[in-house]
């Protein structure tokens, strides 16, 4: 049409401007340019002002872990005010692969992971391992027909290998005697990123069903079968909820803050347990546990013995170097003693607040440990606390 | 007469799936703007916007450095991507007829449909790891920048190439230095073009997330400094969405709603700005239009 071409022109010269006039307007584009400058001229002022330039203050990073989060945040905020606003806490998550690769390149102070290093991934870069939490994870389920779902392990993995595909499989009958179970199919959902919480699922699952262990293994992503995958804690946690007859796993604060119901979990004595801060406590009561700069690969308390103890449970750990100082890291005096400073009320002042967050406390013996771990850390040479 | 029916059936067929294609497009973008004003607004107070993130959920928690982080990372990203951006495009489009510039053409191509998580892990490697200045504002701003630069260069090079030739020919016709030519005749019939450009580069790097989580970081603290980690309002959504928190994911919709509101109101108000100083020049214009055609 020739419509078009007569409007397109008509725009090309209603675009045209006299020279003389343009000077003025070309203008224009150079003062956005001059107020960006100016925006960052001030950003340099104010930072070096009023934020930067304050005396005193220590800014402490770390990465990793995405489940201890909420903790290390509430740390952060409560030891910033314990500090007097002197100290600064960033935490990045990131997941506990990133984590560990960037305290290994040094560009964070310490590093969350919920899977213990390697003995020699340990000694060859010198970290130490703080557990600094304990976490469990729950089997959460939507089928409102269930009040009070009892699973144990080879059943759950079955479960999760699609052995057992519908809610009415004699093996969860025999589970929960007198309970009607509806005749539905059972929809698996499943995290589709690499986590800290597939990676305790999946080792609880390897532990208690040999099939399981063969045929999957523990590993931090796992390809599940006929799954749903969600992302995150929050994506399962949201899948499990609008999906019915759907069964997951997630992390206990999410299960209890989404009110989603999950299963009693029949433990290693034999006996069905509600996961709970002390039920968690419990699985790492009776552990017996390394030095901080030993080996701690081999620790787990996933199905460990004691009447109370929830099976799926885990310690997250703070990974930071033995010897503060280092060339590439430029860490300071200050900031190193800050740094342990952190950690060591952390331990001690700072498991109050894991209540209220749903992760359990610290048994008094791992606090032992890790009052061991802080003393021991030097900074050239010289230890630091 | 049956031919013409069927004619205007088919054409009032092709009307209406037309018209729901538009309505297809449409509803998306009215859902969200009103699910984010639904979700978002109650969370948003004073407070909300003076205090500063914390991630805990308690009250007195709200985004106020996220604001500013997302206002300085932009800020210092067009620093730096708007001119090296705006002279890629001048070039490309007045002097790049050879080889080279083919060749730059090629390559902010290819540049400006990178994945931006791309884009930060180069930051990350260069900036953070490399030039070993850490997580920090100015590391965040270079990503941003990288991801400026094609956008704008492109826009900067159509908006050229939309200016008339004769335009030019006539200026080199009349002596005026090519500088000249191209800074105060060229680049001022294409502004609406380049300011647009500009426009479009910086709503799509306020609402950047992947290439901030390896290079600006986060930090739930009031800073400003270029060499210290920053928080980002994109960031604070997605972290806000992780948090077990109820409230946290509360706030996590009201940043998406002030997130929105920066980018709208910066565009809206250039603008507006852009639309004034057309209308003072439309007279001149109209004289001198009549004057060509009159010598035409």
């Amino acid at each position: 049409m020739s419509g078009i071409a007569k409007r397109e022109e008509g725009t090309r010269e209603e675009g045209i401007v006299m020279p003389h006039k343009g000077g003025r307007a070309g203008l224009m584009i150079f003062a956005v340019l001059a107020v960006a400058a100016i925006i960052v001229v001030a950003a340099i002022a104010t930072g070096m002002l009023s934020f930067g330039g304050e005396k005193g203050t220590v800014t402490l990073s770390g990465a990793g872990a995405t489940f201890p989060m909420p903790l290390i945040l509430k740390w952060a905020d409560e030891y910033y005010n314990e500090t007097d606003e002197r100290v600064q806490v960033n935490y990045g998550g990131g997941g506990s692969g990133a984590g560990i690769t960037q305290i290994k390149d040094k560009h964070v102070d310490f590093a969350g992971s919920d899977a213990p290093l390697s003995a020699t991934e340990s000694s060859t870069f010198g970290l130490v391992h703080i557990p600094e939490t304990l976490g469990a994870v729950v089997v959460a389920y939507n089928e409102p027909s269930i009040a009070d779902l009892k699973l144990d392990g080879p059943t759950i993995a079955r479960i999760f290998m699609k052995n057992i595909t519908v809610w009415n499989d004699p093996a969860i009958g025999a589970l929960n005697p007198g309970v009607t179970l509806p005749t539905d199919s059972i929809t698996t959902v499943v995290r589709s990123d690499s986590s800290g919480t597939t990676f305790v699922f999946s080792g609880y699952l390897a532990k208690v069903s040999t099939e399981f262990d063969t045929l999957y293994g523990q590993g931090k992503s796992v390809i599940w079968p006929d799954a749903i995958g969600a992302s995150g804690n929050p994506g399962v946690t949201q899948t499990v909820k609008t999906t019915a007859h759907s069964i997951g796993y997630i992390e206990l604060a999410y299960a209890i803050e989404n009110d989603v119901p999950f299963a009693q979990v029949k433990n290693h004595d034999g006996n069905f347990v509600v996961a709970s801060l002390e039920s968690t406590s419990a699985a790492a009561a009776g552990v017996t546990l390394p030095a901080g700069d030993g080996d701690w690969s081999q620790v787990n308390i996933l199905d460990s013995p004691g009447a109370n103890a929830y099976p799926i449970a885990s310690f997250t750990y703070i990974l930071i170097y033995k010897e503060l100082y280092n060339e590439e890291s430029e860490m300071n005096k200050t900031a190193a003693e800050e740094l342990v400073s952190f950690l060591w009320w952390a331990v001690h002042d700072g498991q109050e607040y894991a209540d209220e967050l749903h992760y359990a406390p610290l048994p008094a013996s791992v606090v032992e440990i890790n009052e061991a771990t802080l003393e021991s850390i030097t900074y050239e040479g010289a230890t630091v606390r | 007469m049956n031919n013409f029916k069927r004619r205007k059936l088919v054409n009032m067929l092709a009307s209406g799936v037309a018209l729901t294609c538009v309505v297809l497009a449409v509803v998306p973008l009215i859902y969200i703007l009103i699910e984010v004003v639904r979700i978002g607004a109650p969370a948003i107070d004073w407070e909300f916007l003076t205090s500063r993130t914390k991630g805990t959920g308690e009250p007195g928690e709200g985004i106020g450095n996220a604001i500013l982080g997302t206002l300085l990372l932009v800020g210092y990203a067009s620093a730096i991507g708007l001119p090296i951006g705006i002279f890629t495009g001048i070039y490309v489009s007045e002097f790049g007829n050879n080889r080279f510039g083919e060749t730059v053409r090629f390559f902010n191509d290819i540049l400006a449909n990178f994945p931006s998580i791309v884009i930060g892990l180069l930051a990350y490697a260069l900036v953070v790891d490399y030039m070993d200045v850490g997580f920090s504002l100015i590391a965040g701003a270079f990503a941003l920048a990288i991801i400026m630069i094609p956008i704008v260069a492109n826009t900067t090079e159509e908006a050229l190439r939309m200016v008339p030739n004769s335009l030019r020919e006539g200026a080199l016709a009349l002596g005026v230095p090519r500088r000249r030519a191209v800074m105060r005749i060229m680049l001022v019939n294409a502004k609406a073009g380049v300011v647009t450009g500009s426009l479009l580069a910086v709503a799509r790097i306020a609402g950047e997330t992947a290439p901030l989580i390896l290079t600006a970081f986060y930090s739930n603290y009031w800073s400003a400094s270029p060499f210290e980690p920053i928080a980002s309002l994109p960031q604070t959504i997605f972290r806000n969405y992780n948090s077990p928190s109820e409230v946290l994911l509360q706030q996590a919709w009201g940043a998406a709603l002030v997130l929105i509101t920066i980018v709208l109101a910066i565009n809206i108000s250039v603008r507006l700005l852009m639309r004034s100083r057309t209308k003072k020049s439309k007279a001149v214009k109209k004289t001198w239009l009549t004057r060509l055609s009159l010598r035409a």
